[in-house]
Parts: C-alpha cells; structure tokens; sequence
C-alpha cells in the first residue's frame, strides 16, 4: 500500500511540474506581447487625445453645438453595446468582469428605463459565445487576435455602428471594455460614446476666440469628426482591452506558477514522509521479524 | 526671408511626419490646396490624396511626396493633419496596391450600388489608385 502511495505522489509531483513550465512559458510570452501592446497603445493614445481636443475646439467656437450627436433622441429608445472580450481564456477574471458588468448594465438600464433590448456588438471571441449562446441581438462581430488590429480594419466594424445612431435606430452607444490602469491591474470602464457628452471648459479661452475658417462647414467638419471620434475610440479601447489582456494573462500565469510551485513543495513534503513511514515501518518490520526468531 | 512653421501629420497608428516645412499642399474638398505660414486659421476636410510637403530651405522642386487617406488639417500657427493612414513611397508595395486596385474593381463590377459593400469597395479603389499614382513617381499629374 505504501509503495502505491508513494508511486501517486510521484506521479502527481510530475504532472504538476509539466504545467509550470507550461504556465511559465505562457507569462513569459505574455510578458513580451504586453511590452509590444503597451507601446501601440501609448501612439493610440495621443492621437486619440488630439481628436478630442479638435472636437472640443469646434464646440467651443460654434455657438449652438447641432443636437443630433450630443441629445437624446425622444422617439428612439434603444442602446448599442459595443463589448471588449479577448478571444482566449486562461486570462483570469478577464473575460468573465466583463461579461458580467455588461448584464449588469444592461439589466439596469431596462428595468429603471423600460428601454428596448439592446443591440450588441461583439469584439472577442468570449464575448461572443457568450451572448450568442443566450440570444441576444448581435449587430456584428470581430474576431481578428488583438494584436494585428489596424485602424482601417476597425474602421470597417465600426462606421455602421455610427450609421445605425445616424438613421435613428438606436440612440447610445456605449462601450465596455478592461480599461489598463497599470500591469497589475485592469478596471472594466462603462463608456458613453454618443451622445457626445460635452464638458464645457471652466475657463473659456475668450482670448482663443479667432477666427476659423471651416471648409466645406462647421456642421460638416462636425459630422466627420464625431463618427471619426467613435470610430477611434473603438480602436482605442481594442488596443487598451488587448494590453490589459496580456497583462491580466501574465498576472494568472505567474498566480498558477505561484500555486503549482507551492503545491509541489507540499507534495514533495508528503512524498518524504511517506517514504519516511514506509522505511520506518520496514524497520520495524524486520525487528519484529528478527525479535520473534529469538 | 521665408517663414517657416511646424507641421505634424498623425496617424492612429504612429506620428507620420513633424518638422519644420515652408509649404505644405493637401487635397481638400475644393481641390488642391496650399498653406503657407500666416494662413488663416482653419478646419478643413481632407480626401484621399497626395501630401506634398515643401520643407524648410529646400527648393520647390525638392518637395515630399506621400500617400494621405481621407483626413482633416488644422491651420493654427502651426499645422496639424489627422488622417486614417498615411504613407512615403518607399513604403507602398506598388504590386500589392494593383492586387488591391483589381480586386475591387471586378468586386464593384459584381455587386449592386445599393450593396453596402458597394462605397467600402469604392474607397479601397480610390486607396489603391492614390497610393499607385504616388508610388509611380508621376508627381505633376494632373
């Protein structure tokens, strides 16, 4: 029976071992692609901001801001969710937070505002099964790795997005997705996208206020320079959520070393005793045997 | 002397160009378009084109050539341009730009106006068109 037991535990030691090199090579891989990501994302970033800054520049300047972007629309009432998964698991709660404060906004919303049933745009693999297998509406799904994402390909995914706000068939769209706070930790961030929510500046730049030329109009610079801001900060946020992937896997990989490493200590430790008992009760054994031959 | 002011193109994916530039000439949505340091300030539209940039101390003969997506520039003191994408000449792969130009154009002779797909194809032709005619050096096109 000993000589069983000791055999199991061997056994148990060894298939433990094999996942730590697994779970290793995975954080390290992840290590690097957070790296690569991290840097993409930073680029992202800044021209993301420098968007922002040119809508709000306009908005300063016009006098009355056109209401179709930035109002609630009376007669429609329905909300465009655009949900960030990864297309992998093994990232700890990554894909699961999400999933869950997307129910849970979507809930919310319907039982305090009675509001139709939401549409759903998928981006992930996760994301997808997830709702498709529970019949939600999906709109459209993109399912290319993370990492390759280009602007143009995003694009594609998200001008019907703004096409649907624009023909009147839903009327906010909000974004959901792992926001990156730092490689230790990744917050799921609610984000409205439209409508624009403007925040007036507490010190208007009286000073600012030149002349601007607008060519062909101020309203048509508006109207490509909002869906162009949906449409980046779609691509944003993909590129944040991918970061915050990688960085939420290399978190986990190093969690299942950790524990697989402790797990083998303790097995060792058993191992040891009982090889221990099993020499000691040996011993006694052959004593016995020797004590009863007197 | 001339004056010279700061132009910085940017792309989603990187920051394209930024340096010091006399002249810089864009397609807007009225046509070719040149600004020069002093110009008022504006917003203007871009559409897919040629970004033909003169920097400082060079001559006009000596001028920048890239392929530029559909954009806008901001005209303050200095010169920001936005765009989807952006890219030198050495850069465009001139076979995979013709690969691209064929594919959509027999794509659009199959498909309806009315399909969606339709304006997504016309604008990858106009892309591919705009990055050939970069690529092939023919700059004075007119």
């Amino acid at each position: 029976m000993a000589a069983s037991n000791l055999r199991d535990i061997k056994r148990r030691i060894k298939s433990i071992d094999s996942t730590v090199q697994i779970t290793n090579a995975m954080k390290l891989v992840s290590s690097a692609k957070l790296r690569k990501a991290k840097t993409i994302y930073e680029k992202v970033n800044k021209y993301l901001h420098f968007i922002q800054g040119s809508i709000e520049g306009v908005f300063q300047k016009v006098s009355e801001v056109p209401d179709e972007y930035t109002k609630a629309k009376a007669h429609v009432n329905r909300t465009c969710y655009i949900i960030i998964t990864g297309n992998r698991g093994l990232c700890g709660g990554f894909n699961s937070s999400v999933i869950r404060r997307a129910l849970y906004e979507m809930q919310q919303e319907q039982e305090k505002e009675k509001r139709e049933n939401p549409l759903l745009v998928t981006i992930g693999l996760k994301g997808k099964e997830y709702f498709s297998k529970r019949g939600y509406e999906i709109e459209s799904e993109y399912l290319s790795p993370p990492e390759d994402i280009s602007f143009i390909d995003t694009q594609i995914g998200s001008k019907p997005i703004v096409d649907l706000y624009r023909e009147d068939k839903i009327d906010k769209i909000v974004l959901i997705y792992n926001r990156y706070v730092d490689s230790f930790r990744q917050e799921v961030t609610v984000q409205t996208l439209l409508p624009y929510v403007y925040k007036q500046p507490e010190t208007a730049k009286q000073t600012e206020r030149k002349y601007i030329e607008y060519e062909p109009s101020m309203e048509e610079v508006l109207n490509y320079l909002i869906p162009k801001y949906v449409e980046v900060m779609i691509y944003d946020a993909m590129i944040e959520s991918a970061t915050s992937e990688h960085a939420a896997r290399r978190m986990a990989m190093e969690n299942a070393s950790d524990s697989a490493k402790d797990m083998i200590k303790q097995l060792s430790l058993k191992f040891n005793q009982a090889r221990q008992a099993a020499i000691t009760n040996e011993i006694t054994e052959v004593v016995r045997g020797a004590e009863a031959v007197k | 002397m001339k004056k010279n002011f700061r132009l910085e193109v940017v792309t989603p994916e990187r920051l394209f160009y930024s340096g010091d530039i006399e002249l810089v000439i864009v397609k807007t949505n009225s046509g070719e378009e040149g600004f020069m340091a002093g110009h008022t300030w504006a917003v203007k539209l871009l559409q897919p084109g040629q970004l033909r940039i003169q920097e400082k101390d060079e001559d006009r003969q000596n001028m920048k050539y890239a392929a530029i997506s559909e954009g806008y520039i901001v005209v303050e003191d200095n010169v920001t341009i936005f765009t989807d994408a952006a890219e030198w000449p050495e850069e465009i792969d001139l076979a995979r730009a013709e690969r691209a130009k064929e594919r959509a154009e027999s794509r659009l002779k199959q498909i309806s106006p009315d399909d969606i797909e339709h304006a997504r194809l016309e604008i990858a032709l106009h892309r591919a068109i705009n990055r050939i005619r970069v690529k092939g050096g023919n700059h004075h096109h007119k």
